[in-house]
């Protein structure tokens, strides 16, 4: 079933374009990971999503009822989504209390709260905690708390704005743990906003890339800013930093956004260094399996992601610490 | 010195014997700040509330009024309601004028736009998560006020101890509106006022000592508010 369906929506703050969407449709019961650069319109996005953000044009279907937004219509919709903040705060007052706010409000009865409050605390493993002052809990303890908040109101959707970002790493992994079991045991649907690209779509069954508040097929992975001069012979040349330069087919200028498609760049084979128009040497930093592809990090002066296929890899076998050399075709490079 | 010692030694006996008329002024005090600071943080909350809750047109003008008033010297705000209050004024057939109903009229004008700014203030320093960590929670728009106004109780409290702190320290309107009836709307900087001078420093010396533990109290606990607040 379709719990969301956006249909050419936009929403401007000032005489900016935060998000531009034509068309997005996102299923009930998934993980649905939303990468993206800095002032992608992530938020923007999720804050659409949980209905606290009204639309500058456009529509959005939840669970097929076109959105109004009236205060009231909002407020009854509101009840089926919880969003989860980048720096989740708790109200000033004790770890009950803050979960008890959103059980009281739907006017459930007081013994009924507390089973549900003991409940979702289990669930996150700090049903001791429950009379801790909220403000003196650590920071992934206050994430844990935030998440038990969440998921005592059963909402049908979660939003998560990078969830991980001010945690240690410990609590992270028992974050997406948490978040994987909520959607697995109680077809919660997720939609996660991150950086991190492994992290997401380790768990996420969908991905989403935003750019420039739409939506785009292109993974932001390797995007860079650089600057393009028009070249003699028809094309181009790009400087990404000083000694990074590529040869580009089409004639362009000015300062650019450039993003180098990771399947297109060529690892080249016999492992000397070699030199050529768009052939870049460097250091293999990293090696990980990412669904179909083996995702290969390089640091030729900026690090650099390489995706080869399994048979690809099975061919080539390069491991963590080799320099190799790697060819960026001109039709790897795409212009924003 | 031997003069001002003694004094000293008088008031403290004055303070210890828990004298009579000592204690009516006090009381007086205490009574005419006490319902001033109570219809002030009346008004002046929900005001300050609304003010920094809502965006308007004029938002920042209405600020700047308040600001202002902050200056206001008590015998102006005094004169301003004396004007209201005097016996052919419109108010006039209400006898209001030198009754403790007075005072805390003109102490309520004096300390509103503290109460207000100052809640204004404390509002405005509340991490707007609160309101959308409310909001995605389900509460609707009264909820989220609640949730903002527990979020600032310790800022509002702040406030209301420091109007209170200003009301009971003023004289001019205590003086003009109160007109210093013994008994009845004597205040401590009245009868201070009063004492001093007739050269009598011995009660004068006793109710500025009450004053300045009254004052002590006042700023201990606006102390120890803050500290909560910023915790």
């Amino acid at each position: 079933m379709i719990l969301y369906a956006l249909q050419k929506i936009t929403k401007v703050f000032g005489s900016r374009r935060i998000l531009d969407i034509d068309f997005l449709e996102i299923e009930e019961g998934k993980i649905y990971a939303l990468l993206g650069p800095n002032g992608a319109g992530k938020t923007t996005l999720l804050d659409v999503l949980g209905f606290l953000e009204p639309l500058t044009s456009g529509e959005i279907i939840f669970k097929n009822r076109t959105v109004k937004y009236s205060e009231n219509h909002l407020q009854k919709l509101r009840r089926n989504v919880v969003m989860v903040n980048q720096k989740p705060i708790l109200f000033s007052t004790s770890v009950f209390k803050n979960l008890d706010f959103g059980l009281k409000i739907r006017n459930i009865p007081a013994p009924k709260r507390r089973l549900i409050i003991e409940e979702s605390l289990d669930l996150v493993g700090l049903r001791h905690m429950i009379q801790a002052p909220a403000h003196k809990l650590s920071g992934g303890e206050t994430q844990r708390v935030v998440l038990a908040r969440a998921l005592a109101l059963s909402p049908q959707v979660v939003l998560c704005d990078e969830p991980t970002a001010s945690i240690d790493l410990e609590n992270q992994v028992e974050t997406v743990n948490l978040l994987k079991t909520i959607n697995e045991e109680k077809n919660i649907s997720i939609i996660l906003a991150s950086h991190d690209r492994s992290q997401a779509l380790s768990i996420a069954h969908h991905t989403l890339f935003i750019d420039h508040g739409s939506i785009s097929d292109a993974s932001y992975e390797n995007l860079f800013s650089a600057i393009i001069h028009n070249a003699d012979d028809g094309g181009s040349t790009c400087t990404i930093t000083p000694g990074i330069e590529l040869t580009l087919s089409r004639q362009q200028k000015g300062k650019k956004r450039i993003l180098l498609d990771p399947s297109k760049i060529e690892l080249l084979d016999d492992g000397h260094p070699h030199s050529g128009p768009n052939i870049l040497n460097g250091e293999i930093l990293s090696l990980s399996k990412e669904k179909d592809n083996i995702r290969l990090m390089i640091n030729i002066g900026i690090r650099l992601t390489v995706f080869l296929s399994s048979s690809q890899y099975r061919k080539k076998r390069p491991l963590v610490g080799d320099l190799v050399s790697i060819q960026i075709q001109p039709q790897a490079a795409r212009i924003l | 010195m031997g003069f001002f010692l003694d004094s000293f030694i008088s008031a403290f006996e004055l303070i210890r014997s828990l004298d009579t008329e000592l204690l009516l002024i006090v009381v007086v005090s205490l009574k005419v700040s006490g319902f001033s600071t109570l219809f002030a943080g009346v008004f002046g909350i929900p005001l300050g509330f609304l003010i920094s809750f809502n965006e308007f047109r004029g938002k920042r003008l209405l600020i700047t009024c308040l600001n202002t008033m902050l200056a206001l010297p008590t015998v102006a705000i005094a004169l301003f309601v004396y004007a209201f209050i005097s016996r052919r004024a419109i108010f006039g057939s209400l006898d209001l004028l030198y009754t403790q109903k007075a005072i805390i009229i003109g102490q309520t004008f004096l300390i509103f736009p503290i109460i207000a700014t100052f809640t204004i203030s404390a509002i405005s320093h509340i991490d707007q998560r609160y309101r959308k960590t409310a909001l995605t929670l389900g509460a609707n728009q009264k909820q989220v006020a609640f949730i903002v106004l527990r979020e600032a109780k310790y800022g509002i409290l702040a406030a209301i101890i420091a109007s209170f702190g200003r009301v009971i320290s003023e004289v001019g309107i205590s003086m003009m509106l109160g007109g210093n009836a013994k008994g009845f709307t004597r205040t401590i900087t009245t009868a201070m006022a009063l004492e001093y001078d007739k050269g009598e420093f011995v009660l004068a010396v006793a109710l500025g000592m009450v004053l300045i533990i009254i004052s002590f109290a006042i700023n201990l606990l606006f102390h120890l508010f803050q500290g909560r607040d910023s915790k």
